[in-house]
C-alpha cells in the first residue's frame, strides 16, 4: 500500500529485518468490485452453465458454456446433444478464444485515406454502406458461410429487399460432390449420413472421417462404440483407401495406400467382387464403367489380391459401411468417386440401414463453389461495386488461382463483418464487426431432428453488432424498413422458434428429435458418370495432396493459439507448415527432416521445410491446408514481432483452380515438381521419433490373444495376475504384480486411478486442448516449440509397431528426428495419451529438495507450485517426461489482449521458475468433494470428470476410485489388456492403459 | 485505542463556540445537523448549563449518534486500514444492529466466495430510509449515487434526484482480506464447519478479542504500518491456518488448498 514510503521503508528495516521481509512484499492493492445488481443464478464462485452450439465446423455439436461471475471459461460439450453427446473436439473447445481475441477489431472501422484503419460510429458506418448499396444495388452481393437458418433467412430477405446481385453461400469444404453424387445416382440431393455405430466393416475411401469429416466428434464415438472389443467379432474393422497414412488411417486396421484419387475405382471394382460373391444386380454398378479388381489394382497402384481379399471382406461383413472420399481426394472426378462409394454402400444393402438418405433441412444453405467462381469473374467484370464478406475469409481458403484476390481490387467497397482480422478483413474498406459466437444469439440445424440454439453466454466485450442486425439496421437506412422483418435478430429468433418451447430449448440447448430412419431408393443406371483417375494438372513426379488439418480445418483455426500449439496428431509438428514426401523419395534426393524443399506447381510455388515419412506413396507429395496466413497474431508471425509475415505456407497457392464434374471445389488437382533448395529450418516436431524401444508404451495385443484364443511369444506377465499367461512380449524385466489401492494413505477412502483405453484412443487431441484450457496452461509459441518446451500437461504419443532396441541405422544415430518406422500399407499406430501417472512410489517425489512434490493422502503426486523453487531435480527423474518448467514468465506474457478474462480461476497461474504437470484435475476433485461433504458421504463414482475426460469423442478415458471396487476404473482395470507404462521401473502407475487390439480383417 | 476524538461536520464552529463559552453564559451552541444535535445533546449532559438550542429540523432520533460516529470513523485516516470509497463502518451493521454476516455475504455457506453484496444489496435497506440519512452522510449519498442517483445542493440541502439507471456503478471496495492466488480457500467448508468469521477476519486468540462487528474500519496485518497498532487480526499466514486444521484434525494435505 502506498502510505509507505521508502524513508519508512528504511526505518522499518533497521528496526526488524525479520519484519521487513513481510513488508518488503507488500502486494498491490486489488479490489472487489461486486455487482450493482447480482443476477438471480449468480453466486460468484460457484460456475454457471449455458447450453450453446460450436461455430467451428459445420457439424454443429451442443456446448456447455461454462462460465465464472459473467465470463466463459471453458467449452465442453452438451451431453443432451445428439451429435455430440457431451464430448468435444479440440477445435471446438479453443473457439472459446475468439471472444477474448487481441485480434479483435473493437468496433466499426472505415479505410482512411492512408489506408490505415480508422474507427467510426456505427450509425455512420451503416449509412456509409447503404449509400454504397444505393448508388449500385445489382452490384452488391453477399459472400459468406452458412449462418444457420434464422440468420441465413435475414440475410436473404436484406438480399431481396435490396435489389442486390446475390447472396454466395461459401464454405470451402462443402460435400458438393457427395450431394450431386446422390442426386445422379438416386434423384434427389442429399447429404449421406453414415452411422458407424452397428458396423462390423467400416471402408473409409479418403473420407477421413476422424481428421475433418462431417461430424468428428460423433463418428470417433460411434467409431469406438462399433470397435468394443466385446462386441461380437471383437468388434468393427476398419479398412483405409488412400495414399497417405492419415489420422483415419493411422486407426485402420488396414491401409490399403491406393494412388490419390483412384478411390473410387477401388471402390468400384471391390463392389464387383462383393456383388459376384453375394450375389445382386449390378446394372448400377455398370453404369459408372466396369472396373476389375485387376484393371483397377493397375490404375490405383495396389494389388489385385488386395481388392479380391476387400471386395470378398465386403461380402462377408454383416454390416458394412463404406465412407466417400474427403476433401483430400476430391478431384475432377469427385462426384463419380463418391457415387461409386455409394453405390457399393447400395450394394452392400448399407443404404437406408446406416447410411441415411435424409432430407436435408430447409433453412440449411447450399454452399455452392461454382457461385463463388462466378461471383469471382462477376468482380472482375468490375459488375461488383459493394462486396460483403461474412462469416469466411475467402481471400485465404479460395484457390489462389481462382484470382479472387485480383478481383478484390476491382470491387470498389468491401465490407467484411469479421469479429477479428483475417485476410479478406484486412482488405475490407469497412469493418462491420460480429459479434463472436459466443456473445451471439443464433441458431444451426445441422440435420433434420436436430435444432441447435445459440445463446449470448457474455455480454460483447467490444462495440460489435450481429450480422442480422447490421443487415437489417443498413436495410432500414435505406429506407426499405417495410419489405424487410421487423424488430432485432433476438426477436426473430424467438419468432422462428415460436412453434417450440423457447426457454426450454435455450435449457437444453436446442430441441432434439429422434430421427427416423431414411428409405432405401433405387438407383438409377442412367447417372452419366464416369469412374476414372484424377487428371492433374501440371507436370512433375508427384501428385500433390492438399489434405486439411485436422486442427487448423480450413485454416480458421490458425489464429488460435492452442491450435497451433498442439502438435498435428501424426506428425506431431506445431506452428509451421510441412511437406511430407516418402522415405524412399528423401533418400533418392538426400533429404533429411527440415530439409527446405521447393514444391512448384502449374499455379505456383512455395518453399516449406520437408516432413520424410514411411507412410506416404513414393508419388505423392502432402502440404496440410491451414498454414500461411499473412494476418494474425497467432495465425501469421504478427505475434512472433514480425506482421505481415506468414507463418508456414498455404498449399491453396499451390493449387490450379480447377472443379468437379459439378462445378464443386477439387482439391486434388496438381502434379508438383520438388526440388531442394539448399536451405534448412529446423520444425517445431513434438516427437522425434516413432520407436517405441519395446519399452511397455503404446502397447497393442492381436484380438486373438485379448479373446484368449492364444497367447503372445513373450515372457513377461500382464500385471493383473499370472492366470493370463505371458501376454505381453516386450518388457525388459520381470515385473512384480502390485495392488494400486495400497499407494493412498490407509485412512483415505479414495485412490484416485485412470483408464485408458489404447483401441479407442483415436489421436485426436481433443484431450490435449482440454488440459491446456482447464488449467491455464500457457502455449510457447514456435521458438518454444523448436527448444522443446512445450507446456502441455497430457500429450499423446504416437508409435509404429514395437520398434526396435538398438539404432539400427548407425549413420543416424543421434541425428534428431529419428527416420519413421511407418511402412506403406502397415497401420499397427499406437496412440498413447502421456500424463502424469500419479505413481504409487513416484521417483519425482525423493529427489524435491523442498518437498515441493509428495504423495497426498488420496494417492495423488501433489505438486505444490509455490513450494517449488525450480530445481527441475523431478523432471530429470521423471521416467515419462510429463513434468514441465516454466523457463519464462509465461503468466506475464502469455495472455495477450483480453485472454486473461478466460483463465480458469479454481487452478494457479504458475510463475517462472515453477515446475507443473497433471494432478488429476484435482480443483474438479474437491469440487465434487463439496457435495460429498455437504452430504456426508463419499465422492461417489463418475463425480470427479477430468477434463482430459469430459472431452474425448471416443470416451477412452476413464477415472475414479481404485478403492471403490464397484467404480468403472476398478472394473476396468482387471482388463486382460491393461498394462501399466514403464512398468518394469516399478513405478506404481496409477493409469492403466488398455492395450489396442490388432485385429485382422477377414475376407 | 483510535478515535475517541470525533471531527464533527463543520465541527470548528461548535468547538470554538464551546470554546469561548465554556460556561454557557454567552449565546447557545446551534446544532447544524442531527448529527451534532447529538453531540451537542451528550455535552450538555456532560456540562449542566451549557446552552444548546436545536432547530426542530435536526431534532430527530435518526440518524443514530452512533451511526454518526461511525461514519466518521470509518473514514478515520489515522485508524490502520485502506480508505474505502464509502465509509461503511461492520461495527454498525453488524454490531449495533446485528445483522448476520450471511444477510450481506450470502453464498458463503454455499460458494468458496464470501461475495460482496451488490449495490442493491445496500439499496435493500438504505432505498427506504428517510432522507435525512442523506443530508448527513455523505456516504449514503456515494452510495446512490453508485445505484444511479444524484444529488442537486439546494442551499446546503442534498435533493435526490430520480434515479437514472444507466450512471448505475459498481462500487470498487479495497480489498483487505487477500490471500495469494496460489491458495484455493473454500469459505462454504469453513462456514458449514461452524466457524465463527471473526475466527479469520478477527482475532478471538488475545487476551481482547477483535471482532468485525466492533470495528467501524476493516483492517488486516500485512497492513503497511501494522506494528504502530500492535496485532489486532490475524495475518493470512499458512502456519496460522495450519495451527487451526490441526488442532481441528481438518485436512494438513498440501492439495488441499494448493492446485
Amino acid at each position: 500500500m502506498s502510505e509507505l514510503d521508502r524513508r519508512d521503508f528504511l526505518k522499518l528495516v533497521g528496526a526488524s529485518a525479520g519484519a521487513a521481509a513481510a513488508v518488503g512484499c507488500s502486494d498491490p492493492v486489488e479490489k472487489l468490485i461486486p455487482y450493482v445488481v447480482q443476477p438471480e443464478e449468480i453466486t460468484p464462485g460457484i460456475p454457471v452453465i449455458y447450453a450453446s452450439t460450436c461455430r467451428e465446423c459445420p457439424a454443429g455439436c451442443g456446448l456447455h458454456v461454462r462460465t465464472r461471475e459473467g465470463r466463459p471459461v471453458k467449452l465442453e460439450g452438451n451431453p443432451e446433444h445428439p451429435v455430440n453427446q457431451g464430448t468435444l473436439c479440440a477445435r471446438g473447445q479453443s473457439g472459446i478464444g475468439r471472444t477474448y481475441h487481441p485480434d479483435r477489431f473493437a468496433g466499426p472501422m472505415r479505410r482512411g485515406p492512408g489506408g490505415e484503419l480508422e474507427p467510426l460510429a456505427w450509425d455512420e458506418a451503416l449509412s456509409l454502406l447503404a449509400e454504397k448499396i444505393q448508388a449500385n444495388p445489382s452490384g452488391t452481393y453477399v459472400l459468406g458461410g452458412d449462418v444457420g437458418p434464422t440468420a441465413g433467412s435475414v440475410v436473404d430477405r436484406f438480399v431481396t429487399a435490396t435489389g442486390a446481385g446475390g447472396r454466395v453461400v461459401y464454405d470451402p469444404f462443402a460435400p458438393e460432390a457427395l450431394r450431386e453424387s446422390t442426386r445422379a445416382l438416386f434423384g434427389q440431393a442429399r447429404v449421406p449420413r453414415f452411422d458407424l455405430s452397428d458396423a462390423d466393416l467400416v471402408v473409409d475411401f479418403g473420407s477421413d472421417f476422424l481428421d475433418v469429416g462431417p461430424a468428428p466428434t460423433e463418428h470417433a464415438r460411434q467409431l469406438a462404440q462399433a470397435r468394443d472389443v466385446h462386441n461380437e467379432n471383437g468388434g468393427v474393422r476398419l479398412v483405409h483407401v488412400g495414399p497417405r497414412l492419415s489420422m483415419t488411417a493411422s486407426n485402420a486396421d488396414e491401409w490399403i495406400p491406393a494412388k490419390p484419387g483412384s478411390e473410387g475405382l477401388v471402390a468400384l471394382a471391390a463392389a464387383h467382387v462383393a456383388l459376384r460373391e453375394r450375389g445382386g444386380d449390378a446394372s448400377a454398378l455398370r453404369s459408372l464403367g466396369h472396373v476389375t479388381p485387376a484393371d483397377a489394382a493397375a490404375r490405383a497402384g495396389v494389388d489385385a489380391a488386395t481388392i479380391e481379399r476387400l471386395g470378398r471382406a465386403l461380402a462377408a461383413a454383416k454390416r458394412p459401411v463404406a465412407l466417400p472420399p474427403g476433401v483430400a481426394g476430391w478431384s475432377r472426378r469427385a462426384v463419380a468417386s463418391a457415387a461409386a462409394v455409394l453405390l457399393l454402400n447400395h450394394a452392400l444393402g448399407a443404404v437406408g440401414r446406416d447410411v441415411h438418405l435424409e432430407r436435408e433441412p430447409a433453412g440449411r444453405a447450399r454452399a455452392s463453389h461454382r457461385e463463388a467462381l462466378r461471383l469471382v469473374e462477376a468482380m472482375n467484370s468490375g459488375a461488383v461495386s459493394v462486396l460483403i464478406v461474412h462469416d469466411a475469409d475467402p481471400l485465404y481458403s479460395l484457390p489462389a488461382a481462382s484470382g479472387f484476390g485480383k478481383a478484390l481490387e476491382k470491387v470498389d467497397f468491401v465490407v467484411s463483418t469479421a469479429s477479428m482480422v483475417d485476410e479478406t478483413a484486412a482488405r475490407a474498406d469497412l469493418i462491420l464487426p460480429d459479434h463472436t459466437p459466443l456473445e451471439s444469439w443464433g441458431d444451426a440445424e445441422p440435420r433434420v431432428g436436430v435444432r441447435s440454439l445459440l445463446q449470448p453466454t457474455i455480454r460483447p466485450l467490444f462495440d460489435t453488432r450481429a450480422l442480422a442486425d447490421t443487415l437489417l439496421d443498413t436495410g432500414r437506412a435505406m429506407g426499405l424498413g417495410g419489405q424487410l422483418p421487423s424488430g432485432s435478430f433476438r426477436t426473430l429468433l424467438e419468432q422462428a422458434w415460436s412453434g417450440s418451447d423457447f426457454r426450454n430449448a435455450l435449457a437444453r440447448g436446442g430441441e432434439f428429435r429422434p430421427q427416423a430412419s431414411g428409405s432405401a431408393p433405387v438407383p438409377s443406371a442412367s447417372a452419366m458418370l464416369q469412374v476414372a483417375e484424377p487428371m492433374l494438372e501440371g507436370e512433375g513426379d508427384f501428385a500433390l495432396v492438399a489434405y486439411p488439418h485436422s486442427l487448423l480445418y480450413d485454416g480458421r483455426g490458425a489464429n488460435l493459439p492452442w491450435l497451433q500449439e498442439i502438435p498435428d496428431p501424426v506428425t506431431k509438428v506445431a506452428w509451421q507448415s510441412w511437406v511430407e514426401v516418402s522415405q524412399a523419395t528423401a533418400d533418392k534426393m538426400g533429404l533429411k527432416a527440415g530439409d527446405v524443399l521447393a514444391v512448384e506447381t502449374s499455379a505456383g510455388r512455395v518453399e516449406v521445410p520437408v516432413l520424410p515419412r514411411g507412410g506416404i506413396r513414393d508419388d505423392v507429395v502432402a502440404i496440410a491446408i491451414g498454414q500461411g496466413h499473412s494476418r494474425g497474431h497467432y495465425a501469421s508471425l504478427a505475434g512472433d514481432g514480425q506482421p505481415g509475415e506468414t507463418r508456414g505456407v498455404s498449399v491453396l497457392a499451390l493449387l490450379p483452380s480447377v472443379t468437379d464434374e459439378s462445378g464443386g471445389r477439387a482439391f486434388l488437382t496438381a502434379r508438383a515438381r520438388v526440388t531442394k533448395t539448399g536451405g534448412f529450418q529446423r520444425l517445431p516436431l513434438l516427437q522425434s521419433t516413432d520407436n517405441k524401444r519395446k519399452r511397455m508404451l503404446g502397447e497393442a495385443l492381436p484380438l486373438a490373444v485379448v479373446k484368449g484364443e492364444g497367447h503372445g511369444d513373450g515372457h513377461a506377465g500382464g500385471h493383473h495376475g499370472a492366470d493370463l499367461g505371458p501376454v505381453y512380449a516386450n518388457e525388459h524385466a520381470p515385473i512384480e504384480a502390485y495392488d494400486a489401492t495400497a499407494d493412498s494413505h490407509e485412512d483415505s477412502p479414495y485412490r484416485w486411478g485412470m483408464s485408458i483405453d489404447l483401441d479407442k484412443c483415436t489421436g485426436c487431441s481433443a484431450c490435449v486442448a482440454a488440459c491446456y484450457l482447464e488449467n491455464n496452461i500457457p502455449v510457447v509459441g514456435e521458438e518454444g516449440s523448436v527448444r522443446a518446451r512445450q507446456m502441455s500437461w497430457i500429450r499423446i504419443e504416437r508409435f509404429v509397431g514395437e520398434g526396435y532396441i538398438e539404432y539400427v541405422d548407425a549413420p543416424e544415430r543421434g541425428r534428431r528426428p529419428q527416420p519413421s518406422n511407418e511402412v506403406l500399407g502397415k497401420t499397427d499406430v499406437r496412440n498413447s495419451p502421456m500424463l502424469c501417472q500419479q505413481c504409487g512410489a513416484a521417483p519425482c517425489e525423493p529427489v524435491c529438495p523442498p518437498i515441493a512434490t509428495y504423495h497426498n493422502p488420496e494417492g495423488l503426486n501433489g505438486m505444490i507450485y509455490n513450494r517449488c523453487i525450480g530445481t527441475r531435480y523431478c523432471s530429470n527423474n521423471c521416467p515419462y517426461k510429463v513434468r514441465r518448467f516454466n523457463y519464462f514468465d509465461y503468466s506475464q506474457f502469455n495472455w495477450p489482449g483480453l485472454f486473461n478474462l478466460m483463465l480458469n480461476p479454481d487452478v494457479t497461474v504458475r510463475g517462472q521458475g515453477v515446475m507443473e504437470k497433471c494432478t488429476f484435475c484435482v480443483q474438479r476433485i474437491n469440487a465434487a468433494r463439496q457435495g460429498a461433504k455437504d452430504e456426508g458421504r463419499p465422492i461417489g463414482d463418475g463425480e470427479v470428470v477430468t477434463a482430459c475426460q469430459q472431452a474425448c469423442p471416443s470416451h477412452a478415458i476413464g477415472f475414479g476410485n481404485l478403492k471403490d471396487s464397484g467404480s468403472a476404473v476398478s472394473k476396468l482395470g482387471d482388463d486382460k489388456r491393461g498394462y501399466h507404462a514403464l512398468h518394469s521401473l516399478n513405478t506404481r502407475s496409477a493409469i492403466t492403459y488398455l492395450a489396442k487390439v490388432t485385429r485382422d480383417v477377414e475376407s | 485505542m483510535v478515535g475517541a476524538s470525533i471531527a464533527l461536520p463543520e465541527a470548528g464552529s461548535a468547538e470554538s463556540a464551546e470554546a469561548e463559552h465554556p460556561n454557557g453564559d454567552g449565546p447557545a451552541l446551534v446544532a447544524g445537523s442531527i448529527c451534532e444535535a447529538h453531540e451537542l445533546r451528550a455535552l450538555a449532559a456532560e456540562r449542566p448549563g451549557t446552552r444548546i438550542e436545536i432547530p426542530p429540523q435536526y431534532n430527530k432520533p435518526y440518524p443514530s449518534r452512533s451511526a454518526c460516529r461511525s461514519h466518521e470513523l470509518a473514514w478515520d485516516d489515522s485508524a490502520p486500514g485502506p480508505r474505502q470509497p464509502i465509509p461503511f463502518s461492520h461495527k454498525h451493521h453488524a454490531g449495533e444492529y446485528e445483522i448476520p454476516c450471511q444477510y450481506c455475504h450470502s453464498g458463503t455457506d454455499r460458494s468458496q466466495a464470501a461475495g460482496v453484496p451488490s449495490v442493491e444489496t445496500c439499496m435493500g435497506c438504505h432505498g427506504q430510509l428517510a432522507l435525512d440519512y442523506d443530508q448527513e452522510f455523505e456516504g449514503i449519498r456515494i452510495l446512490k449515487e453508485h445505484w444511479g442517483h444524484s444529488y442537486v445542493n439546494d442551499n446546503g440541502t442534498w435533493k435526490l434526484q430520480p434515479r437514472d439507471e444507466s450512471k448505475a456503478k459498481p462500487i470498487q471496495w479495497v480489498q483487505v482480506h487477500r490471500l495469494p492466488e496460489h491458495v484455493q480457500f473454500r469459505h462454504n467448508r469453513h462456514v458449514k464447519r461452524g466457524l465463527d468469521c471473526n475466527q479469520c477476519h478477527g482475532n478471538l486468540r488475545q487476551e481482547a478479542p477483535v471482532k468485525v462487528e466492533d470495528l467501524d474500519k476493516l483492517y488486516l496485518v500485512p497492513d503497511t504500518l501494522w506494528w504502530k497498532y500492535g496485532l489486532p487480526t490475524q495475518k493470512l499466514e499458512m502456519g496460522w491456518c495450519i495451527k487451526c486444521h490441526r488442532e481441528n484434525e481438518a485436512s494438513q494435505d498440501c492439495l488441499t488448498c494448493h492446485y
